[in-house]
Parts: C-alpha cells; sequence; structure tokens
C-alpha cells in the first residue's frame, strides 16, 4: 500500500495544477469511486493527495453567452436540482436523478464521474447527448494553460482518458440546446437506487415539423467507452420521426453497441435493452 | 398490618397483542450501541486471514519468515500449527488448512499491533500451490470420474437422508396428472451488516473468553472446544450485540478458533474482524440445491404422491448446510394431504463456498418447488389454485406422515384470508386472460403457501430453556435467560410477558443473556423457537415469582392469595383492582422481616416434542404453523424486469404478542424473500465468487419494498405462550414461490432456477415469443 506523504487543500486552479505539474498528485474530489478503488486495491493513491473541493471558481452552473459551463465540482444532486439545467438540459437533471443513491450524489462530482471514465457513467451520457466539452488545465510557463476537448473524443478506454496526468478537469461546456432541442435518457438495473447502469441510452435532437435533426445518441456501458452512436445517429437525421425510422434506428444499434458477457449482464441482454430503449425514447421523443 | 390504599382502582389491561418498542431500539438508531465490531479491548491485536483465493490446490510450499520478521506482527499461523483441531458437523474442517478445497481456505493468519501491519504482513507470505482440477457442481461431483476431493468419501458423496411413505407404484398408477419439474435453487448469502468478527482472549489458567456473534452460546462451546484442542467447560461464550444473524451464527466458522489460536500464541486479545469482501468470500451460504420433483394428483384434485430427489451441492466443508433435508422432508409432502411420499436427498462435496443454516433452512428450496408445483398442477386440472389448494389443505388433529402433528391447524383459514383480500381467483384468471394480447406490461398474482415448525425443533435431546428470575427490593426484575437476542425481537417479548405477568412498567425489566457463564443453557436462536421457547421460559419464571409474592402478600395483608394479583406496581384486589401495597414496597418488607426472603427463581422450561432419532422422523415440534403469501406483479416483457407491487400475507402466529415486533419480523422476512426471488446471487465461476460486493450483489433496499397487508390469523396454540407460535421464517420461505407464480400467471414463463433477475425473465419471455408458443 502506498503511504500518502503530503495532503494538500488548494484554493485556487493555478495552486492545484501547479502541484500537478510536479507529479505524484491524486485529486480527490467527493471520493465516491476513488475510495472504494483504493479500498480494493484497483488502484493506489499517490504521494500526494489533493483534496481539489475547496478549490474558488470550479464549482457551480452558470450562463455563459450562447454556453452553459458546470464547474467540475458541482455535485450530482446539484446538477439535479438546479433551476437552469431543468430549463435548458432537462435531459442532464433526469441522468442525475437516476444516479446512485442520496448519499452518492451529495458527494459525487459531475467532474469525477467523468474521470472516472467508466463506460457506465451516468452524467456522461446526457453530456454526450449535449455535446459537451470539457475544460482540461495546466501549468505551462509559469501561467494556467487550458485546452478544451469534445467529450465525444475523452474517452480512450475504461478507466483512461485523454487528459494527462499533470492536468485537472475544471470545466464541462456546452452549447445551450435550441428551443426544439428535446433529449430523454433511459437507463437500466434491476433496482431503483444504488444501481450501476446495465446499459444507458440517451438521445437528443431537434424536432421541427416531424423532422429530427442535429441527433446525438449516447450509449453507457455496450462498449469499452461511453460512445456515441454514430450508425444510430444516420439512420435518424434529417427523417421524418415515424415508426418505419425508429424501427431502423433500432436497428442500427447492433452496428454502434459491442457489448459484453460480465458479472452484470450477458451481451445478449446489453444488446436487447439498447434496442428495447432506443424504442422507448424514440416513442417518447415522438409523442412529445 | 400497614396499608396505603390512596389510589384508585388499578384496571386489568393486557399488555399481549399490543405494540412494544424494542428496547435496544433508542441505542441503535442513535449509533450508541457498541457492537462487537466497536469493541477494543486493552492490549489487543488484530488477526486478519490469508485466503488461498483458488478452489483446489496443494499446498506446495509456504514461507512466512518475511512476515514473522515485519516490526509489529505478534504471531504467524499456518495449517501445520492446527493440524489434527478438526470441527464441524462432521468434524471435516480445520481453522487453518494444509489443502486447499475452497476460494476462502484460511491458509495463514497473522496477529499484529494494527490492521495495516496485519495486511502488510499477509502480502509478504509466500505460497506456492499446485492447482488442482476442481468439482463444481454436484452432478459432475457424483461421477466417478471426477475428482475425488476426500479420501473416504467415493463419488464425494457427503449426507445421505431418505423418506419413503406408502406405496409409490399404485399411487403414480391412480394419478391423472402429474407434475415433473427440476428446480435449481441458488447460492445466496446471508448479508449481516455486521461483518463477521471475534475476539479472543486465554487467561493463564487456559481459560478461553471468546466475545463472539454465535446465536447459539452453549452448544457452541461443544462445537468450538475441538478446534482448539480443549474442552468445553473452560470457555466462556460473550455475546455483545451484533449486526444480524439469520442463521449464519449457528456454527463455528474458522475464524473464530482463529481468533483463538492468535490468542493463545500471543497472550494477548485477538480480534479477527472480516472486510465486506472477505465476508462475502469467505460466510455460510444457503444451499444450493437440485430438486427433481413429482406430485401427482386425481381429476377432482386430490393429491395423490410426491416425490423429490434432491441433489446438494455440499461446498467444501459440511456446515449446517448439507442437514436442510431434516426439514426439506417434512416440507416436502408435511404441507398438504400427501399421502405417498418418496424423498431422497444426497450431499455431494464440491469446490464452492459452503452453504451454513439460513432463515428458512431448506423449507425455502423446497417450498420453491411445491408450491410451483401446486399452481401448474391446477392449471392441468383447469382449476382454480385457491379450490386446489383447500381440497388438499389439511386441518387441525391431522398427522403427518413425517409424524408432525397438527394441534392447531388454520391453513384453510389463511388461504381463504389471502384469497379474499387481494380478489386472488377473479384476478388470476383475468391477468391469463390478457397474457398473450400485445401489451408491454402484464399483471399478475401468484399464491404460495408453506409448513414450518413454530414450537422449536428438537435436533437435540432437549429442546428447553433454563430462567432466572430475579425481583429486587425495587421491583426492579431482572431475567437471566439463555434466549439470545440478535435482532429478532426477543428482548421486546421478554418484557413484556414479565411485565404482563408482574404488573411492572416494560423499562423496569432487564436481560441478562451476554455471558455463557451467568446464563443458564438453551439451544439458541434457530427454528423460529425462541418466542415460543423462551416465552413459555420466561412466563413460568414470572409465575413462580408472583406465586412467591402473593404469598408473601397473603402473611401480610391477610387477604388470601388467590383473590390478589400484581397490577400497576401494587398488590390489588383481583376483582375489583383497589390497590393493597406498592410492589417495591412489600419486597421490602419481605427482604427486612425477621425471616428474611428474597425473590428469586429458577426454570427450566422442555416443549412437549419428540426428539428427532436417528431417521428425523418425530413430531420434532410443540406447533406447526403455516403462511400463505399473495405476490401481485407488474413485468416489463421488454426489460423483463418484475415490480412487485404488493404482497398480501396470512400467516398462523398462534396469537400476537409483541405486534411491533411481529410486523418488523414479517417485513424483515419479505426483504429477505424478496431478494432470493428477485436479485441476489452468489455469482459462482469455477468456485471463485464474481460478485462480492453490494455493488454487484443485489439486496433489495427500502426503496424496492412493496406495500405489504399482514393478515395475522390466531389459531391460539394450547402450549404457546398465550397461545402464540414461532414466526420468524415462514415470512422469508412463500415470497419466491408466490412471485414465481405470479410470473407466470402475468406471462406465460416459468422459471426454474431463481432470482428472477430482469435478465432470465427478458430472456424466457423473448424466447417464447421466438418459439411462437
Amino acid at each position: 500500500m502506498q503511504d500518502i506523504k503530503t495532503y494538500m487543500t488548494p484554493c485556487s486552479v493555478g495552486e492545484a495544477v501547479k502541484a500537478m505539474a510536479a507529479g505524484g498528485v491524486t485529486a480527490f474530489c467527493g471520493g465516491t469511486d476513488l475510495s472504494p478503488q483504493v479500498e480494493s486495491g484497483a488502484r493506489q493513491y499517490t504521494a500526494t493527495l489533493m483534496n481539489i473541493r475547496r478549490i474558488e471558481g470550479m464549482g457551480g452552473i452558470a450562463e455563459q453567452g450562447d454556453s452553459i459551463r458546470i464547474g467540475a465540482l458541482t455535485t450530482v444532486t446539484e446538477i439535479r436540482r438546479d433551476p437552469l439545467i431543468a430549463k435548458v438540459a432537462p435531459i442532464l437533471a433526469e441522468a442525475a436523478e437516476h444516479f446512485a443513491s442520496d448519499q452518492i450524489r451529495n458527494a459525487a462530482s459531475v467532474g469525477g464521474n467523468i474521470c472516472n471514465a467508466s463506460p457506465a457513467g451516468d452524467m456522461i451520457n446526457p453530456l454526450l447527448v449535449l455535446d459537451a466539452e470539457v475544460e482540461l488545465a495546466r501549468w505551462q510557463d509559469g501561467a494556467v494553460a487550458t485546452r478544451r476537448v469534445a467529450m465525444a473524443d475523452f474517452f480512450l478506454a475504461p478507466r483512461k482518458t485523454v487528459k494527462r496526468d499533470d492536468e485537472l478537469l475544471t470545466a464541462i461546456v456546452f452549447k445551450r440546446p435550441a428551443a426544439d432541442f428535446v433529449g430523454y435518457f433511459r437507463k437500466s438495473g434491476p433496482r431503483p437506487a444504488l444501481e450501476i447502469s446495465t446499459v444507458s441510452v440517451g438521445i437528443g435532437g431537434r424536432m421541427s415539423n416531424g423532422v429530427f435533426r442535429d441527433v446525438r445518441v449516447a450509449m453507457g456501458s455496450v462498449a469499452p467507452t461511453p460512445l456515441r452512436a454514430r450508425n444510430v445517429e444516420a439512420a435518424l437525421e434529417g427523417k421524418p420521426l415515424n415508426a418505419d425510422t425508429i424501427r431502423a434506428a433500432v436497428a442500427a444499434t447492433s452496428a454502434d453497441a459491442k457489448p459484453i458477457d460480465d458479472v452484470r449482464a450477458s451481451a445478449w441482454y446489453r444488446e436487447h435493452l439498447v434496442k428495447v430503449f432506443t424504442e422507448e425514447v424514440l416513442n417518447h421523443v415522438l409523442g412529445n | 398490618m400497614e396499608q396505603k390504599v390512596t389510589a384508585a382502582s388499578i384496571e386489568k389491561k393486557s399488555l399481549i397483542g399490543q405494540r412494544v418498542k424494542k428496547p435496544d431500539a433508542p441505542d441503535k438508531a442513535t449509533g450508541k450501541t457498541r457492537y462487537i465490531n466497536d469493541m477494543v479491548l486493552p492490549q489487543m491485536l488484530i488477526g486478519k486471514v490469508l485466503f488461498a483465493g483458488r478452489p483446489h490446490a496443494k499446498i506446495v510450499s509456504m514461507d512466512i519468515s518475511a512476515a514473522e520478521r515485519l516490526p509489529g506482527v505478534y504471531a504467524v499461523l499456518t495449517g501445520k500449527d492446527a493440524a489434527g483441531l478438526k470441527f464441524g458437523f462432521v468434524r471435516d474442517n480445520v481453522p487453518l488448512k494444509e489443502k486447499v478445497l475452497c476460494e476462502h481456505d484460511e491458509v495463514a493468519a497473522v496477529a499484529a499491533e494494527t490492521e495495516e501491519i496485519a495486511l502488510n504482513a499477509l502480502s509478504l507470505i509466500k505460497v506456492e500451490y499446485e492447482d488442482l482440477p476442481g468439482v463444481f457442481s454436484p452432478e459432475v461431483g457424483r461421477e466417478a470420474s471426477a475428482p475425488q476431493l476426500r479420501d473416504n468419501f467415493p463419488d464425494n458423496k457427503s449426507l445421505r437422508f431418505e423418506f419413503k411413505h406408502g406405496d409409490l407404484a399404485a399411487a403414480e398408477a391412480a394419478s391423472d396428472f402429474i407434475a415433473d419439474d427440476v428446480f435449481r435453487p441458488h447460492h445466496v448469502t446471508h448479508c449481516c451488516m455486521g461483518t463477521s468478527c471475534a475476539i479472543a482472549d486465554f487467561d493463564n489458567n487456559g481459560k478461553l473468553t471468546i466475545w463472539t456473534q454465535t446465536q447459539y452460546p452453549y452448544n457452541y462451546k461443544m462445537d468450538l472446544a475441538p478446534a482448539l484442542g480443549i474442552t468445553p467447560g473452560d470457555i466462556r461464550v460473550m455475546q455483545p450485540p451484533v449486526g444480524g444473524a439469520f442463521g449464519s451464527k449457528l456454527d463455528v466458522y474458522p475464524y473464530e478458533p482463529i481468533a483463538a489460536l492468535l490468542a493463545r500464541k500471543t497472550g494477548r486479545p485477538v480480534k479477527v474482524i472480516y472486510s465486506r469482501e472477505d465476508e462475502f468470500r469467505a460466510s455460510p451460504t444457503r444451499q444450493a440445491a437440485i430438486i427433481h420433483m413429482r406430485t401427482g394428483c386425481k381429476r377432482d384434485g386430490t393429491l395423490t404422491f410426491r416425490t423429490a430427489d434432491v441433489l446438494l451441492d455440499n461446498g467444501a466443508y459440511t456446515s449446517w448446510g448439507p442437514t436442510i433435508p431434516v426439514i426439506m422432508m417434512r416440507t416436502t409432502s408435511g404441507h398438504y394431504r400427501v399421502p405417498v411420499v418418496d424423498f431422497k436427498a444426497q450431499a455431494i462435496y464440491t469446490n464452492n463456498p459452503y452453504a451454513g443454516s439460513f432463515r428458512g433452512y431448506g423449507n425455502v428450496q423446497t417450498t420453491y418447488a411445491t408450491a410451483q408445483q401446486m399452481d401448474i398442477l391446477a392449471d392441468k386440472l383447469d382449476m382454480d389454485p385457491l379450490a386446489f389448494h383447500l381440497k388438499n389443505a389439511q386441518k387441525s388433529g391431522e398427522i403427518t406422515p413425517q409424524k408432525s402433528f397438527l394441534r392447531e391447524c388454520v391453513l384453510a383459514e389463511c388461504l381463504e384470508t389471502a384469497a379474499q383480500a387481494t380478489d386472488y381467483s377473479r384476478k388470476r384468471a383475468a391477468y391469463a386472460a390478457e397474457r398473450d394480447k400485445p401489451g408491454r406490461y402484464k399483471k399478475g398474482i401468484g399464491l404460495a403457501s408453506s409448513i414450518h415448525n413454530a414450537g422449536g425443533a428438537k435436533i437435540h435431546k432437549s429442546d428447553g430453556i433454563g430462567t432466572i428470575l430475579k425481583v429486587d427490593d425495587y421491583a426492579r426484575v431482572t431475567v437471566i435467560t439463555g434466549a439470545s437476542e440478535i435482532g429478532q425481537g426477543i428482548d421486546a417479548v421478554i418484557n413484556l410477558i414479565v411485565s404482563e405477568e408482574l404488573g411492572v412498567p416494560l423499562e423496569h425489566v432487564t436481560i441478562v443473556n451476554n455471558d455463557s457463564d451467568i446464563a443458564p443453557w438453551d439451544v439458541g436462536v434457530h427454528a423460529s423457537r425462541t418466542t415460543f421457547i423462551a416465552g413459555n421460559g420466561t412466563r413460568q419464571a414470572a409465575r413462580k415469582a408472583k406465586a412467591q409474592i402473593l404469598k408473601a402478600a397473603e402473611k401480610m395483608l391477610g387477604e388470601p392469595a388467590d383473590t390478589l394479583e400484581l397490577r400497576g406496581g401494587s398488590v390489588v384486589r383481583d376483582r375489583c383492582g383497589t390497590p393493597l401495597i406498592k410492589l417495591d414496597r412489600l419486597l421490602r418488607q419481605m427482604h427486612f422481616q425477621a425471616v428474611p426472603e428474597l425473590v428469586m427463581v429458577t426454570d427450566y422450561y422442555e416443549p412437549n416434542s419428540e426428539p428427532e432419532g436417528a431417521d428425523h422422523i418425530s413430531d420434532h415440534s410443540a406447533a406447526y404453523s403455516h403462511a400463505v403469501h399473495i405476490a401481485e406483479i407488474t413485468v416489463d416483457t421488454l426489460t423483463g424486469e418484475i415490480k412487485v407491487d404488493k404482497i398480501t400475507s396470512a400467516q398462523d402466529v398462534g396469537r400476537v404478542i409483541n405486534r411491533m415486533g411481529l410486523e418488523a419480523q414479517t417485513e424483515g422476512g419479505i426483504a429477505i424473500g424478496l431478494g432470493y426471488a428477485l436479485s441476489e446471487n452468489m455469482q459462482l465461476e469455477q468456485g471463485i465468487l464474481r460478485n462480492p460486493s453490494f455493488r454487484d450483489y443485489k439486496l433489495v433496499t427500502a426503496p424496492e419494498m412493496p406495500e405489504l397487508e399482514m393478515h395475522f390469523i390466531e389459531s391460539n396454540c394450547a402450549e404457546g405462550p398465550y397461545g402464540a407460535k414461532g414466526v420468524s421464517e415462514l415470512p422469508t420461505i412463500v415470497i419466491a414461490p408466490a412471485i414465481a407464480n405470479a410470473l407466470f400467471n402475468a406471462t406465460g414463463v416459468r422459471i426454474f432456477n431463481p432470482p428472477l433477475s430482469p435478465e432470465k425473465v427478458a430472456r424466457a419471455i423473448y424466447e417464447k415469443q421466438q418459439s411462437g408458443k
């Protein structure tokens, strides 16, 4: 077991990323994924444990021009209760509603859920549907440098992302969805509380005159990373949403979802659920 | 004689059937209770166990030298230190192993200053294994070609049980319909919130004190002693508050002698406590089985015979799990009037985890089969299952082929009550008619019933209990009883009975039941027996005390004892309730008179049941009880999710003693039963548990609990305390088949291998649709 040598609680992004530049830092916020992973031996703390919870400017949800910016430290409970999110991106509030338990929602941060890079991460799915980007900060040439990466390009493998070890995910930003945007999220699991998705499906797009455009489809737990289902998107893009289109979209899921058998479900069941949920969510879009 | 009569008359108010709080509830709810897991003794070391992590292997070599050298380590023990210390139901287990027979085999143990040092020491132990081919199912294990796991058990055959009654060939010939199915009940585990824990300490006279979670402290001594090579008399068992047991603490498990061996080696107290992952891997399971059951009936619905051929997955060692046929062979046919019975059960050693006893003890598995076959046969007969059940339901005075004497039997009343409350017959027909029509969500209703012993189970020569009761100078009552409290609520029942008999407030009763050097003998908490047995023992002891007190009152007050009563903390005239003297005052007068008299009584209660004997066939319980559950569900035919909308239960409880405790026991039993039915499953792959965490082992939690409607049917058991029967196990037993029957009603799909997980249900429905049936 690695001993933690230093515990630090930076107050600013600069202070945090400067320390991260020196290496050997484990960033800790809610700890709802990290603690059990360390406890089970799946990963280890490094020499410096950094509590990022008190960094100024890394929390809160705000409108910036035509974008919505969610600080990485924002808890799932805050997302669930936020009036702006409820108004402009209810799909995110809906996913927060079905996220783990009250205790975990109160502690878990949206940034942590993304960095944990689980194919089952429940905040990731709706953010993919919203075409969100993450903001990554690092210490470079004596100052804080930031870059943005699209969520769709962020994940490489289970627990692996394009984020460098010296980078801190500071915020999630997405364009304010258009007035005719509709989006829904559905996840499964044998019980309502404390569930880790067997599969999740999120679908969003602009519906006008019965035609579905700018369609984005996200799937969780059907591949090594959360993914955008490009084949399903193609089956829907620019089409009138009707029974035939829905049938084609459902058929296209097999081209996107490549699930495996594991302790939670078989590949057969995951493929089956992806079809059921895709149809269900599209019927929901159609019905509204 | 001095008499102060100032108060108004005290009315007779009975507490029987009232709602009484568990006395430990405030401390438990506020976090004040110090569970065994919280206990720290001066100089205490922490013990940790090295598990093999492989199902079947030779230990080629083991190097403990680095672990021994680690600062803060006080002892490292291996199989060599436990050689010959055989324990267990058939003495086939040792605390530390020299050969690996299952994943959680304990191969070494460490005692160290801290948990961290102990864990570091474990990581320094180098073990070289030679893996061996394993046996992972009883069907494979019994084949001659299977690896032989033990020298003295050809074909890996462990325990065997048989029971035959009547002419099977004739009964088969006389049957118009036969249900013939194979059921495969699965491995689940108890999931006590308090993980396994023991603290052991030897004094310099060689006497062991062990703080442990046991639910059978007296026979526990007998079972623990051989694992340490000491005599039972040298063991003192302490029982601090525990976080659940449910049958899992009805045996000795290796961590307990390991704690003691480490304590003996180090001369210091040693605490062994399991992590949640250890708990999943190393605590006992509910027995997995393969049940081939056949049930016959005539065209008019009269049952003709039942056969059960049961294959049990013994696991690597024999604890109480493979003994469940003792109950299975009763409940296979003790339930409805089945004139001809042929039961056989064979346990097969495998390299899987091994089973212990678990609430429902075999009857959960049996009833999963019997209650579904009743449903299957009713459909074959085209008969309303309610009518079919009622036609065969036993009545008071009947004796089952297994010699269970059903003195007070209200099965028919339970059936009718539950069916009427749910409009069962109409709904079942209506839902069946909807089954094959379009629609994603389908409703179903299912009925299941069972029988269980409800007045103890005389598996030993005695099924009794000792009680010591004293009333002090302040009219405070102490009950020193063998009855263990493991959360089931005997504390509230004892308080209630003492209060009922002696007229003292509930909070003036103290129970001492946590030290085997003080409390007298009891068999233990099992077989739904404690309210029945300890309730009778407490009542008898309280009545002896009352007789002594009233006799003294007669002398002092000059009024005949049989006209006096104890009520509201006073001696009163029974007819009018006029208080004559405060009880505490009377007790002091008894104490400080010329010939002093203290109220201290002893009692031994033995139920009027028969010991089981070698064939396990006897009237082994002083009472039997029935329960009927009706489950109403909604099935999502696409995702396979079953939402349990409502459970209606009707159970013969004899008589309600503590209504609140009874409700809680029923709710808890149903929660365990729901988990068994719907979501709990130890996923074993080649003997390795793949889901040793609450993340992937799904308990039923509060949000999933359905609406419950409980009907307590009072049959007034002549032998029971105030008429009560034992209640704990039946709610767990009947729930899974009720849901399985409801699933069939809703979808036409029947699942023979629980749990009825969404995936299994979705797949079965999908396959049914594909096959066009």
